[in-house]
């Protein structure tokens, strides 16, 4: 085998194993690909308790967290009571949660939200494009958008009420600015 | 309880480390100082250590089948209502389990080493035996510590477990593929341990290649048999009508088997001439550094997709090994690169021994850009943060001109002589193949199937096949002529003399056929959706599919919605069963498919939804797959010729041993 | 020109008229177009399945995406970058040639030309010039391969 060859070979593989044990430090958990930092997609959608539609659009100017999640899912079903607290704590002020069931039959939706005292307003994603348009990967998926529009930050996952808390802060912060 | 099967396995495996130790120690200094009692010692090191693990592996299944959930392996991998044979089958069914196995035919194969091995070559065999012990060991740490100590407690027993993985309780095949798989990886480690000892005692000929020929066709066939079990299954199971999805676990089992090919190959050329020394070493190293890699980058957790991480110590400690091994190997490689001389050169462009080569090329080009796109998101994103995937479409526009060129290369590489040929000899030879060839390329255009690859596949599948039979007629000729046999007979005399070669034919018309069948499936399938109602039907590719409805189903451990369907056509009228299956603890359901299988079509089925409310429609997915069986037939085709080749050739065996005892100038 | 080589070249014709056939550049359907896309985005709920190959309900909701868009008239690309918009990089299945990424694409270029170098540095390059053998030389030479293969020789085998 020609020196050279037989060089690049023995560089190559050190190369490769430096690269397997970097690799270690991955989380599979922190995705960026996506949406983050960019204007938030608009939409209309018929509301969950069929009691006509809601656009994002009437929520301009104030902190919208969009929740995606589905009666199928448990992570969702354990995140719920943060979202619900959270949501008691907020509701009054300038924050708005909205629920878009992800890949969900329209009726165990519905008993899903009642089941589990889902007080914010809910809509239909019938066709996916929503969350084609956010970039969900599955549920649950919670999304920050700034008064800007600008979506300052996501979730892959269950998220904690701590987690709800600081992002809402930081962007109430950042509106009365 | 007084008697536990955990503590069993528990006490055999921690019995059978400080053997394992002591092996080592003793097959090193009986084979420093050709002392008989430490050999002696070692061999029955051996044998105990494998019994041991045997036995802690049928602990492990006697604790599966008595749904013992105080070991933590069990209510992770086995339920109450999980039948006999998938109880059993988990053995294998997670890590744990699958390490364990992996030791157990280790230590089977260092037991063979010591017993068969030794006596045939004392010294060499003996050092191999050394290194075998090391792995051994390695092998039992992993399975004596948390990293992968399968009989660790459960901190809290549960009344019930989860049960296997929904997918590893579909199929039969569970029972074959992996451990047909690990055998096939596991037993590389004899070559490669023969290697090394031929490393480690500056030997610089041939004897440890031959004398471990054998294990290398065994262990190759087994991999690749154990491959296209596993493709089986998931074209089975998987429900989405595929077979190879270039799938980073997928990725890992054909890189050592492609190595091993070229190794296989090239082995040949240092046997006929005494060629290739330091090549052959070099892609036993890598085949067997392939199978550990493969190991890693299936149990580390560190390519599976973002929804998945196994957090377990044995991702660090299998890469430490597979480093270990690569530097030692690699600087006993180069330490003795001064002592393996070539016995001559090459031969011209259009010999045997120059196809070899260049074939030898392709299998590490492939092998090479396997390895680069399956870590090529890793290295991505350590380098620049950047998340990235590479899948099917660069793996199949990249592979499929490699594979064809193998093709090319597989049929002119066995008619040509060694040393070289001349152009009256190659027109000779070719001139019916390539007329052969011009034939499949029209039969691809006049059945229909698109695209060029596809063309040159059928060309060179008929070219193949055409060299084959040309062969063999040739073979059949000469013993007419020299034994007065007739063609039945003298045909089934080449199979039994000259098995390694002729098998070898068997085993290339076996990739001609997986060839063809893979050829014709991605081109020429052809895929209809549609939402029914019950009583309904609807046309695809000429055959009738009548849904007559959806029905619920339930089972001990899973329930079960499955769609009754008819399908008729081509003589085809089979009642296929697609279904979605519910697992208590899964959050989705599986998807199960309907097959009628064929020897021309198979008619593939998936029930993809339903409606959840009032069950009234039903979405159905209908692929019709031409000569998809051909794949599965292939393989078994492969594991034929392989078997034909291994085989010890009759009457021989007086021969061999004279032969055995000789120094290593046999076979010129 | 000899029977084997007027028979060669017609082959070789052939071989290639055929496969000009096949590669002929044509103008591909929608539902064909649709099915590269799809082939080509990764289904972001599966293992690495495409969304053509995946029958999960994401994945097919992506597909009659794509369908609507071809409808429209979109490019390739630009329906490429729709999901990339939504989901990065990641979502594609193979990489775009340009940037980084489509180094990926090289390397058995690379890897080919590197080994054929390395054989082709150590073949001979002239096959030395026999005299042809006379008739009867012949007649006993093919004689003798005859016999070669069809006698029982041993071959190099090891200690088992």
């Amino acid at each position: 085998m020609p020196r050279w060859l037989r060089l690049s070979v023995v560089v190559g593989i050190a190369a490769l194993v430096v690269v397997l044990m970097l690799s270690f430090r991955r989380d599979p958990h922190d995705i960026r690909t996506g949406t983050v930092n960019k204007p938030a997609a608009a939409f209309t959608a018929d509301r969950l308790d069929g009691t006509g539609t809601l656009s994002l659009r009437d929520y301009a100017g104030k902190v919208v967290v969009l929740n995606f999640f589905a009666s199928w899912c448990p992570p969702c079903k354990e995140e719920n009571p943060a979202l619900v607290r959270v949501w008691e704590r907020y509701r009054t002020s300038d924050v708005v949660f909205i629920g878009i069931v992800y890949e969900d039959a329209t009726d165990k939706a519905r008993a899903y939200v009642s089941a589990n005292g889902v007080t914010w307003p809910t809509v239909r994603d019938d066709d996916g494009r929503i969350a084609f348009a956010y970039g969900v990967f599955g549920p649950p998926e919670t999304y920050f958008i700034g008064p800007d529009g600008v979506i300052a930050g996501r979730r892959i996952g269950a998220i904690s009420e701590a987690t709800l808390v600081a992002s809402i802060d930081k962007l109430r912060a950042q509106a009365s600015r | 309880m007084t008697f536990s099967f955990a503590d069993l396995g528990t006490g055999a495996l921690r019995a059978a480390l400080p053997l394992a130790i002591w092996g080592i120690g003793a097959a090193a200094y009986a084979a420093a100082k050709r002392d008989g009692r430490a050999l002696a010692s070692a061999r029955w090191a051996a044998l105990i250590t494998f019994l041991l693990v045997v036995l802690a592996a049928l602990a492990m299944v006697g604790a599966l089948v008595t749904h013992d959930f105080s070991v933590a392996y069990v209510a992770q991998n086995n339920a109450r209502e999980t039948p006999l044979f998938f109880t059993v089958v988990s053995l294998w069914a997670a890590l744990e389990g699958s390490i364990l196995l992996w030791t157990a035919i280790l230590a089977g194969a260092t037991a063979y080493v010591a017993w068969r091995g030794t006596p045939a070559l004392p010294r060499l065999a003996t050092t191999a035996l050394a290194v075998l012990f090391v792995m051994v060991t390695f092998f039992l740490l992993l399975v004596t510590t948390p990293a992968a100590d399968p009989f660790v407690r459960s901190e809290i027993v549960p009344l019930n477990g989860n049960g296997p993985n929904p997918l590893l309780q579909n199929h039969p095949l569970m029972a074959l593929h992996p451990p047909l798989l690990y055998l096939g990886y596991v037993l590389f480690s004899v070559p490669f341990a023969y290697a090394i000892a031929s490393l480690i005692l500056g030997e610089g000929g041939d004897r440890w290649l031959v004398a471990t020929r054998r294990f290398a066709l065994v262990s190759w066939a087994l991999l690749g048999v154990g491959i296209v079990a596993g493709s089986w299954w998931s074209y089975a199971v998987l429900g989405w009508g595929g077979y190879w999805a270039w799938d980073p676990v997928e990725n890992a089992a054909i890189m050592p088997w492609l190595v091993a090919t070229a190794y296989l190959h090239s082995v040949m050329v240092e046997e006929k001439r005494r060629l290739l020394r330091s090549w052959n070493l070099s892609l036993v190293i890598a085949t067997f550094a392939l199978t550990i890699l493969g190991t890693f980058l299936t149990r580390s957790g560190v390519v599976n997709s973002v929804h998945a991480f196994t957090q377990s110590a044995i991702g660090p400690l299998l890469l430490g090994y597979l480093v270990a091994i690569v530097v030692l190997s690699v600087g006993l490689l180069l330490w003795r690169l001064p002592t393996l001389r070539d016995a001559g050169a090459v031969g011209a462009p259009l010999s045997r021994e120059a196809i070899f080569l260049f074939q030898n090329v392709v299998f590490v080009a492939a092998t090479l850009t396997v390895l680069l796109g399956t870590l090529y998101p890793l290295i991505a994103e350590a380098l620049s943060g950047a998340q990235l995937s590479i899948g099917r479409p660069y793996f199949d526009r990249v592979e499929v001109p490699l594979a064809l060129a193998l093709l090319f290369l597989m049929g002119i590489g066995p008619q040509l002589p060694w040393h070289g040929a001349s152009r009256a000899t190659l027109e000779r030879q070719f001139t019916a193949p390539i007329v052969a060839a011009a034939g499949g390329a029209l039969l691809a255009v006049a059945t229909g199937l698109s695209g060029a690859f596809a063309v040159l596949t059928y060309a060179l599948a008929a070219f193949v096949a055409a060299t084959v039979v040309q062969e063999f007629a040739r073979g059949i000729r000469a013993r007419k002529a020299l034994h007065g046999e007739s063609a039945g007979t003298a045909f089934a005399n080449l199979l039994r003399r000259s098995g390694r070669r002729y098998g070898g034919y068997v085993v290339h018309l076996g990739i001609v056929l997986v060839a063809v069948a893979v050829a014709t499936s991605q081109s020429k399938t052809i895929e209809v959706e549609r939402t029914v109602r019950a009583g309904d039907h609807f046309e695809a590719a000429g055959y009738t599919i009548a849904f007559d409805g959806l029905r619920s189903v339930s089972e001990p451990q899973r329930d079960l919605l499955v769609a009754d369907l008819r399908v008729a056509g081509n003589g085809a009228d089979e009642h296929l069963r697609p279904a979605l299956l519910f697992f208590p603890n899964a959050t989705q359901a599986v998807g199960s498919p309907g097959i009628a299988a064929g020897l021309h079509d198979d008619v593939y089925t998936i029930l993809v939804a339903y409606d959840t409310t009032a069950r009234s429609w039903a979405t159905i997915r209908v692929l019709v797959i031409p000569l998809v069986s051909w794949l599965w037939l292939g393989g078994g085709v492969v594991g034929l010729g392989a078997i034909i080749a291994a085989l010890p050739q009759p009457k021989r065996r007086d021969v061999m041993r004279v032969l055995a005892d000789a120094p290593a100038t046999v076979g010129d | 020109m000899t029977r084997e080589r007027a028979l060669i070249l017609v082959a070789l014709l052939a071989i290639l008229g055929a496969v000009a056939w096949s590669a002929w550049p044509r103008e591909l359907t929608a539902a064909e177009r649709v099915d590269r896309i799809t082939s080509e985005l990764r289904c972001v709920t599966c293992q690495g399945l495409s969304v053509k190959d995946s029958p999960a309900a994401s994945a097919r909701q992506m597909r009659d995406l794509v369908v609507q868009r071809v409808a429209e008239g979109r490019t390739d690309d630009e329906i490429r970058g729709e999901f990339r918009a939504s989901y990065g990089d990641w979502v594609l299945l193979s990489p775009p040639a340009s940037s980084w990424t489509g180094l990926i694409w090289l390397v058995p270029i690379v890897a080919l030309a590197a080994g054929l170098a390395a054989v082709l540095g150590r073949l001979r390059t002239v096959v030395p010039n026999a005299a042809a053998p006379s008739p009867p030389e012949l007649a006993a030479l093919r004689e003798r391969v005859a016999r070669e293969e069809a006698l029982d020789l041993p071959e190099a085998d090891g200690a088992e």
